[in-house]
C-alpha cells in the first residue's frame, strides 16, 4: 500500500520545490507561508499595542473593573475552554458520523444528513444559543452544547467528502493485500482523507471561537462579556478593547488550525 | 405558538422583510465590491495571495466583536447593522470570483482580443460570464452567512428577525420567550431557504447557455 501512495507523490512533491517550474503549486505555497507568518505576527503587534493602551490610556471606573488583568485573563481562559472542549466534542462526533455514512447500509442516506445539516446551518448561531438556554438553562455547559452542535456541519460534510474521495482503487489495493476494513479504513482511507478532513476541523474551530463569543448572553462566559458590558455601559473603548481581543484571539486559533492541519498532514499526501 | 403568530402576522411579516431587505442589500453591494476587486486583483499573482489572506483573516474575526468595532463610529442603528453585514459578505464572494477569473481559458481572452476586442469587451463579454458560476457559488455562500449575522446585528438595533432572537433571550422565564426565539430563529431559516432558492433561480437565468452544467 505504501508503495501505491509513494508512487502518486511525487509530482506535487515536485511542484512545491524551489525552482520548479509549476507556478500553481509555488502560487498555493506562497499563501501557505503567508496565512502562517502573517497573522502571529500581526497579532503580537496588536496586542503589544493594547497592552501599551491598556497601561497608559485614562480609564475611568468601570472600565478598569472590566479590564483589569486577573479579569481579562479569566475571561479568555474560559473563551479558550469554550472553543477547545467544543471543537474536540465536534470531533468525537462528527468523524465518526462521517465515517459511518460512508459505509455499508448507511451510504445511502449520507447525501440526506448532509442536506439537513446544511440547512441547519442556516439557523442563526444567537437563535440556537438563545433556544437552548431556554429548554437547558444557562451556564458553561448548554453553551458547549450549542457551539458543539454548530461546529458539527464542516467536519461532518469534509469527513464525507474526503472518504468519498480515496480512491476506490487503493481501498480494493488494500483488501488485495490482505488488510481488514478496518485496517483498510485506518491505513489507507483515514490518513487519504485526512488534509481534507483537517480543513474541516480548521473551518469548525473559526466557527466556535467566533461563536463563543455570545456565549456571555447565557452567562457561559468568554470575553463576549467585555463587549456587551461596554455596548450596554456605552463605553466605546471597552467595546474596542474586547472586540479587539475576540479577534485576536480567533485570529490565533484559527493559525493553530493551520499548524494543525500542516502537521496532521501525512508524508506523501 | 400558532395563537402567537397569528396576533403578530403583520410585525413578523414586516421583520421577515426587513431582514431579507438588510440581507440583500447588503450582499448586493458586497457582490459589486468584491468583483471589482478581484478584477483588479487578479492580474497580479501577489496581490492574489493577499486578497486571499485578507478574506481568510476577515471571516476569522467574530462578527459580535466586528459590530462592536463599528459602533462607536456609526452608533448604534440600521446602517451600522449593514456594514457589518456587508463587511463579511464581501469576502467569500471575493475569493471565489478571484478564482473563476482565474480559471478562464487564457486562449480564449487572447482569441477576443485578436478578433479585436477592447479589454474591458473582454471582461464583461467574455471572462466575467464564464466566471459567473463561480461567482454566484460565492455569492450563495454570502447570502446564507449574512443571514446570522443580521440576525446578531440586531443587538444594536439592526432591523430584521434578530430582535426576536434578543426578546426572548430578554424574557427567558417568561410565556413567550420560546415564541420569541423560535419565531426569530426559524424566520431566518426560512427566508435563507428563499434567497437561497432566488439564488439558484438567478443562475437558471443568467448563467450564458454555453456553459451550463
Amino acid at each position: 500500500m505504501s508503495d501505491t501512495v509513494a508512487n502518486v507523490d511525487p509530482a506535487p512533491d515536485a511542484a512545491d520545490a524551489p525552482g520548479a517550474p509549476k507556478k500553481s503549486g509555488r502560487r498555493l505555497d506562497g499563501e501557505t507561508v503567508l496565512m502562517l507568518v502573517v497573522p502571529p505576527v500581526l497579532v503580537l503587534l496588536t496586542f503589544a499595542g493594547y497592552v501599551v493602551w491598556r497601561q497608559t490610556a485614562d480609564l475611568t471606573g468601570a472600565e478598569l473593573e472590566q479590564l483589569a488583568w486577573p479579569l481579562v485573563v479569566d475571561l479568555i481562559q474560559r473563551h479558550v475552554s469554550l472553543t477547545l472542549v467544543s471543537s474536540a466534542l465536534v470531533v468525537l462526533i462528527a468523524v465518526p458520523l462521517g465515517i459511518g455514512l460512508t459505509r455499508g447500509p448507511l451510504r445511502r442516506i449520507s447525501p440526506l444528513v448532509v442536506g439537513v445539516a446544511n440547512a441547519g446551518q442556516g439557523a442563526p448561531s444567537i437563535g440556537l444559543i438563545v433556544l437552548l438556554a431556554i429548554w437547558l438553562g444557562y451556564g458553561f455547559w448548554t453553551a458547549v452544547i450549542s457551539l458543539t452542535l454548530y461546529g458539527i456541519l464542516p467536519v461532518l460534510r469534509n469527513t464525507v467528502t474526503g472518504l468519498q474521495g480515496v480512491d476506490p482503487t487503493l481501498v480494493e489495493a488494500g483488501r488485495g493485500l490482505g488488510m481488514s476494513s478496518a485496517a483498510v479504513l485506518l491505513r489507507v482511507e483515514l490518513p487519504l482523507a485526512l488534509p481534507v478532513i483537517m480543513a474541516g476541523v480548521r473551518t469548525a474551530l473559526v466557527l466556535v471561537v467566533g461563536t463563543a463569543t455570545l456565549a456571555t448572553f447565557i452567562n457561559g462566559g468568554g470575553l463576549g462579556a467585555i463587549i456587551q458590558t461596554g455596548i450596554s455601559l456605552f463605553l466605546p473603548s471597552l467595546i474596542v478593547a474586547g472586540a479587539v481581543l475576540v479577534a485576536l484571539l480567533a485570529l490565533l486559533i484559527e493559525w493553530l488550525g493551520r499548524v494543525l492541519e500542516l502537521v496532521a498532514r501525512p508524508k506523501g499526501v | 405558538m400558532w395563537d402567537f403568530i397569528v396576533e403578530r402576522r403583520e410585525q413578523i411579516a414586516y421583520n421577515t422583510f426587513q431582514h431579507f431587505n438588510l440581507v440583500v442589500q447588503a450582499v448586493l453591494v458586497a457582490t459589486l465590491i468584491a468583483v471589482v476587486l478581484a478584477v483588479l486583483v487578479v492580474g497580479a499573482p501577489r496581490l492574489q495571495g493577499v486578497a486571499n489572506a485578507i478574506s481568510a483573516i476577515g471571516l476569522t474575526i467574530p462578527s459580535f466583536a466586528l459590530v462592536g468595532l463599528l459602533l462607536p463610529v456609526f452608533s448604534i442603528g440600521a446602517f451600522t447593522a449593514f456594514l457589518a453585514v456587508a463587511f463579511y459578505a464581501v469576502l467569500p464572494v471575493l475569493r471565489n470570483a478571484v478564482v473563476g477569473l482565474q480559471q478562464v481559458d487564457p486562449t480564449l481572452v487572447e482569441s477576443a482580443r485578436g478578433m479585436g476586442m477592447s479589454r474591458l469587451a473582454v471582461l464583461w463579454r467574455i471572462r466575467l460570464p464564464l466566471a459567473w458560476p463561480v461567482i454566484l457559488a460565492g455569492v450563495r455562500i454570502s447570502m446564507q452567512m449574512s443571514m446570522g449575522v443580521a440576525a446578531i446585528a440586531a443587538y444594536v438595533r439592526g432591523p430584521g428577525l434578530g430582535d426576536y432572537i434578543f426578546r426572548g433571550l430578554a424574557s427567558i422565564g417568561g410565556a413567550n420567550a420560546v415564541n420569541y426565539a423560535l419565531v426569530g430563529t426559524l424566520g431566518v431559516v426560512v427566508v435563507a431557504l428563499i434567497a437561497d432558492a432566488l439564488l439558484l433561480l438567478l443562475g437558471r437565468v443568467t448563467v450564458p447557455r454555453g456553459i451550463r452544467a
